[in-house]
């Protein structure tokens, strides 16, 4: 048991040395297929003189250096007709085929959809994490002995679980100057990021409300009866206990606020979920959900995994 | 001298009584079992004397100190913060139901009171700390968690908890009512070795035969009072209170 606890970190198996073999093999390809791309200009060179002919206002082109391979695509806007040339590992070859369009247009949709995802992500993260830490107190608050500390926190969770998340985000944006113009919050994602950290806050500490009460109570009798204050019985005793327990509620919200992340679309923010429909928009097409679906589940997947990571770790002494 | 002393301690629960004036001391060096039947008060009774359960009036003395005195539910004389702490830890306290902390080892369970309440340092609590694992006899179950060791042995590793604030005093909550039968010996053994070694001990009990061969006194207790008390030769073999010639009657014969 003991040994599991050192051995989460380094246990140097097999499978450590395989996968160090990998990381090794796919970071030398990387560094190679980078190293011998040819430049962007040697790509931009091969798109047709009658596209570039029609320049001017008629003509779209687009670039993209990304890392391992460097793509041009040019539209003439009159005939819709699309060239797109991919130079990678000191070729380049022009995309023709009726197969490989698709996922030449996925690559150029990606710095867009990153970068969807990466505010999805920050909000999500961002927010959760301050939340988890004022959700601390709210707990604490709400179960406390004190009538003073009990209401305010009892309000604010009654409050915020009771009311849509995204009228919050409406009333912080687009409210609050309405008060007063001093009040306006220019930056949108500081207006997205504190009402959900604002939201979050609420849930989670009823999540943890309730992860501490199932902690029997004879562990308080025990703290007591050892001498502990009760600051030291929580933060040594019941908080690192019920951790265990509390762990799939809180990676269920962690999932729950990555989705709902896709509402601060409404205030304009262009997350994973509005970059999605700008490009669906503006390209016409439905194809763009399926990358944009499986970023949302690759990001789910990996919060699963850290989550599953540590409630085995928080739960070596069961 | 009496390490604790109690005077006219009524303790209800809504409007149920469960204690009603008792008066009761345990002398220096002095092992006293309370016996009765269930709903008696003896748990609430111990219970009352660490505070795990608050007293409506009455008066505690630990140490021949005011430890508390209540009236109308309401505290009359207060004493310092320190003192509390200092009189509290006076008794050590072993529960039926153990309440080890599951997410420690047994070193750290034993350990963490020393160095969070007393302040030791962790060299000095873990030395204390063997010496006490040692003394209930599991050495080598150290850096087990509690989940992997028996009842009997969680038992023993409460006792060795307690035993680690170095108190003057043993408070014992039914501590075999949990186990298996066959686990009951081990812990009691343990604790008869304790009451050899000196300690002082309060000792709620269901085990005749603990009480018979161990107590100095034993403290019959019915409808929230002490019924009986005495020395365990004449309580057991000549009980005068019809209450515990009853109940008596009843725990014996089941032997």
């Amino acid at each position: 048991m003991l040994k599991k606890i050192k051995g989460w970190f380094y246990p140097v198996t097999k499978k450590l040395i395989i996968i160090l073999a990998v990381v090794a093999v796919v970071l030398s390809s990387v560094i190679i297929l980078a190293a011998t791309k040819p430049s962007i200009n040697t790509v931009d060179s091969r798109i047709s003189t009658e596209l570039k002919e029609s320049s001017g206002k008629m003509y779209a082109q687009a670039t993209l250096d990304f890392g391992i391979f460097n793509a041009v695509r040019g539209q003439n806007v009159k005939n819709g007709k699309t060239e797109t040339y991919i130079g990678i590992a000191g070729d380049t070859k022009k995309v023709d085929d009726i197969w490989a369009e698709p996922f030449a247009d996925i690559v150029f949709w990606m710095p867009q959809l990153l970068d969807g995802a990466g505010t999805t992500i920050k909000l999500t993260i961002t927010s959760v994490t301050v939340g988890i830490f004022l959700s601390i107190f709210l707990a604490l608050g709400k179960i406390s002995k004190f009538a003073v500390l009990r209401w305010p926190c009892s309000a604010y969770i009654f409050f915020f679980r009771g009311t849509p998340l995204l009228m919050q985000l409406f009333f912080i944006y687009f409210g609050l100057p309405l008060i007063n113009p001093a009040m306006a919050i220019q930056d949108r994602f500081l207006a997205a990021f504190i009402a959900f950290t604002l939201n979050t806050a609420a849930y989670v500490a009823e999540i943890i409300r309730a992860g501490i009460q199932s902690i029997s109570k004879g562990q308080f009798e025990a703290s007591k009866a050892l001498g502990l204050s009760y600051a030291q019985t929580m933060s040594i005793i019941i908080i690192p206990q019920s951790i265990r327990r509390l762990l799939p509620p809180v990676a269920n919200e962690f999932i729950m606020v990555l989705k709902d992340a896709s509402l601060v679309s409404m205030i304009a923010l262009s997350d994973l979920t509005h970059a999605t429909r700008t490009i669906s928009n503006s390209s016409s097409t439905v194809l763009v959900y399926i990358p944009a679906m499986i970023i949302y589940l690759i990001i789910t997947a990996v919060f699963n995994y850290i989550f599953n990571k540590l409630e085995k770790r928080f739960s070596v002494y069961e | 001298m009496s390490l604790i002393r109690t005077e006219k301690v009524c303790k209800s629960f809504g409007s149920l009584r469960v204690l009603k004036n008792v008066d009761m001391h345990v002398d220096e060096g002095e092992v006293v079992c309370i016996i009765g039947p269930s709903g008696a008060g003896k748990s609430t009774f111990l219970r009352s004397l660490n505070q795990l359960e608050t007293i409506n009036s009455g008066k505690i003395f630990i140490d021949e100190e005011l430890f508390l005195h209540r009236e109308h539910n309401a505290t009359v004389e207060k004493i310092s913060p320190e003192k509390y702490k200092s009189l509290l830890l006076e008794m050590g306290m072993v529960f039926q139901s153990f309440n080890l902390f599951p997410h420690k080892t047994v070193l750290q369970n034993v350990t963490l009171a020393p160095i969070n309440v007393k302040k030791v340092s962790k060299a000095d609590a873990e030395k204390k700390a063997h010496e006490v694992i040692n003394m209930v006899g599991l050495g080598d179950k150290i850096n087990q968690y509690p989940s992997q060791l028996s009842g009997g042995q969680q038992q023993r590793v409460a006792i060795a908890r307690a035993l680690a604030m170095e108190p003057k005093i043993m408070l014992f909550d039914e501590p075999t009512s949990a186990l298996d039968p066959e686990l009951v010996g081990e812990v009691l053994g343990v604790m008869k070795k304790l009451a050899e070694s000196g300690m002082t001990m309060l000792v709620v009990t269901h085990e005749m035969a603990f009480a018979r061969d161990v107590a100095d006194r034993v403290l019959f207790m019915a409808d929230g009072g002490i019924a009986e008390e005495g020395s365990p030769d004449v309580l057991f073999k000549n009980p005068k209170n019809p209450r515990t010639q009853q109940f008596l009657a009843r725990v014996l014969n089941r032997d």
